[in-house]
């Protein structure tokens, strides 16, 4: 549909101040919300993740993306909720303890997101207990966290031995990444997904699910 | 051999006695180290073997240099208006003075002429030049300070594309800071001025190279510019985190004759780079400290050295370092293996 590929494009070049107007031409439409969310927004997204996984954009241009899907989303969330829209499942994010990387974790958050992920992002310095405790309270499906620093890595496996010890580790799928951990560590940790950047992440949790799309 | 004389070849593109060292550790190593040799600072460089000195007078000294007795989780605002909190050893910036785009129209950069900023180059040149090389560092000077120290990272990476002008302007306001501050420095005598601007990521560029030239290239060669007209022979040190290969050869035409870190990352091929630019640029760094020094045993850390100076050294045209500083996750064995091995197979001819 002319709409959608409309919403696709300006959420592809990050024009997140035209998306709310060709959002809002596809809702005068007729085309529904969960349509447009898929269809349009997060099928713009995805065009940017996919080049990101290639190497061919760059992380501002992912920013830029992302932004442009939320101003689309922030119009569509009150239809959305009104129309039972159930997201994929939940997934608990954050930095490991004695490390305020921010930048890669909230684009892991954003692709998520746009993918149709419903995100709990607690942030950075977020102590292994802590963890425990919001993948306890929110019953997510995921746990994803990252660590920046060679000297914060150790954590990831911290957090996911306060998993066991709250006897929740096998109802949880850990997930993890950060520039200096490898998917040799990340097994030798005991977590059950690795990815290399955001767009990976997204698929990575969606194979971890068994979620077809 | 003097350790000056022997930097000062080996920046040259020349081979010296052997190959020089600039080994930079942390706050805790340094600590660690300190505890073992009782000396501290300038001197614990030199006990370790290092043949050149490096002065920190920029943005990032605050956050890498100062307040020694900061607790961890502990904040303190810098004269920049930015605010860092001690965790994991690291200050990191937590807070920007540049919330909207409209501050930078009342924000005042600090004094580069300030009378004492530059008390501890003067010192270090007395005490030490006659024997040790001398760098003046200004990291971090363009591109990074925008986006990690003053107006936060996704803002000011946003803002190349909402508002390319502004962002421009934001780095003319450093360019004008830094050509200042570092003119001075030539003037006190260093040997090497080093440009800090990380734009490299572990996997390529952070940026696009377009950008970078469009935004970054015109101002940092105009410091260079202002540089080489305080001492026409003043040697530029450019300096990286992560994959910048996409832009060496830009950097070379604007004026840099010598590289650091070479994180061995992304398309960082250290050996194509060598020998695609060698004849026009030196090296400094390349051994990797995020998988070998942490992890690794005494005797893999051994063969990263041998490989890093058979890669680099050949010729003369380097200078041995890590990828980065050394943090409280490198053994000190691996500190020891490491050095030993630097003068084991350091040594000019080079036996490989």
């Amino acid at each position: 549909m002319e709409e959608l590929k409309r919403v696709a494009e300006k959420v592809e070049k990050g024009k997140h101040l035209e998306v709310p107007e060709e959002v809002r031409k596809a809702l005068d439409k007729g085309i529904p919300p969960y349509d447009i969310l898929i269809s349009g927004l997060q099928a713009g997204l995805a065009v940017i993740g996919e080049r990101f996984k290639r190497d061919e954009c760059f992380i501002p241009e992912v920013l830029l993306s992302a932004r442009a899907m939320h101003a689309g989303i922030d119009l569509l969330r009150p239809l959305l909720a009104q129309a039972g829209t159930e997201p994929f499942a939940k997934i608990v994010l954050g930095t490991v303890k004695d490390d305020l990387h921010d930048i890669g974790k909230n684009m892991v958050g954003m692709m998520l997101e746009g993918s149709g992920f419903r995100v709990v992002d607690i942030g950075i310095n977020v102590p292994a207990d802590r963890f425990a405790e919001v993948v306890q309270k929110e019953g997510a499906s995921i746990l994803a966290m990252s660590a920046l620093l060679s000297t914060t890595m150790p954590y990831l496996k911290t957090t996911i031995d306060a998993l066991k010890e709250k006897g929740i580790r096998d109802r949880v799928k850990v997930l993890v990444g950060g520039a200096p951990v490898t998917e040799e560590y990340a097994m030798a940790v005991g977590a059950d997904g690795f990815a290399p950047d955001a767009a990976r992440a997204v698929d990575k949790a969606k194979e971890l699910l068994n979620i077809r799309a | 051999m003097k350790p000056r004389e022997r930097f000062l070849k080996a920046i040259r593109r020349e081979e010296a006695d052997r190959v020089p060292q600039l080994v930079r550790p942390g706050k805790e190593v340094s600590q660690r180290l300190s505890g073992i040799f009782g000396v501290s600072g300038h001197e614990l460089g030199i006990r370790i073997g290092n043949d050149a000195i490096v002065c920190q007078v920029g943005i990032n000294a605050i956050m890498e240099m100062a307040k020694a007795d900061l607790k961890e989780g502990e904040t303190f605002t810098s004269e920049w208006g930015v605010v860092y909190q001690r965790q994991s050893g690291f200050d990191n910036p937590i807070e920007h003075p540049l919330k909207t785009r409209e501050d930078l129209k009342t924000y005042v950069f600090p004094d580069p002429n300030a009378p004492r900023r530059l008390d501890e180059v003067r010192e270090v040149m007395k005490k030490y030049h006659k024997r040790y090389g001398v760098i003046v560092d200004l990291s971090s000077s363009l591109f990074e300070p925008s986006m990690a120290h003053l107006r936060g990272m996704e803002n000011f990476l946003m803002d190349c594309y909402d508002d390319p002008a502004w962002a421009g302007s934001l780095l003319d306001g450093l360019a004008d800071y830094y050509s200042q501050l570092g003119t001075r420095a030539i003037e006190a005598g260093v040997d090497v001025v080093r440009i800090g601007d990380d734009i490299g990521v572990q996997t390529g560029m952070l940026i696009p190279q377009d950008l970078w030239r469009e935004l970054v290239r015109p101002r940092m060669k105009r410091m260079i510019q202002t540089f080489k007209k305080a001492n026409k022979e003043i040697v530029i040190l450019y300096h990286s985190c992560g994959d910048f290969s996409p832009v060496i050869p830009d950097l070379i035409e604007i004026g840099v004759e010598f590289l650091s870190t070479m994180q061995p990352v992304g398309k960082m091929d250290l050996a194509r780079i060598k020998k695609e630019f060698g004849d026009r640029v030196a090296f400094k760094g390349g051994l990797d400290t995020q998988q070998l020094l942490p992890n690794g045993s005494p005797q893999q850390v051994r063969e990263g050295v041998k490989d890093i100076i058979k890669t680099l050294a050949p010729g003369g045209g380097y200078v041995f370092m890590p990828a980065h500083m050394l943090y409280q996750d490198v053994p000190t064995e691996n500190i020891w293996a490491m050095l030993e091995a630097v003068k084991d197979y350091g040594r000019y001819p080079l036996k490989f």
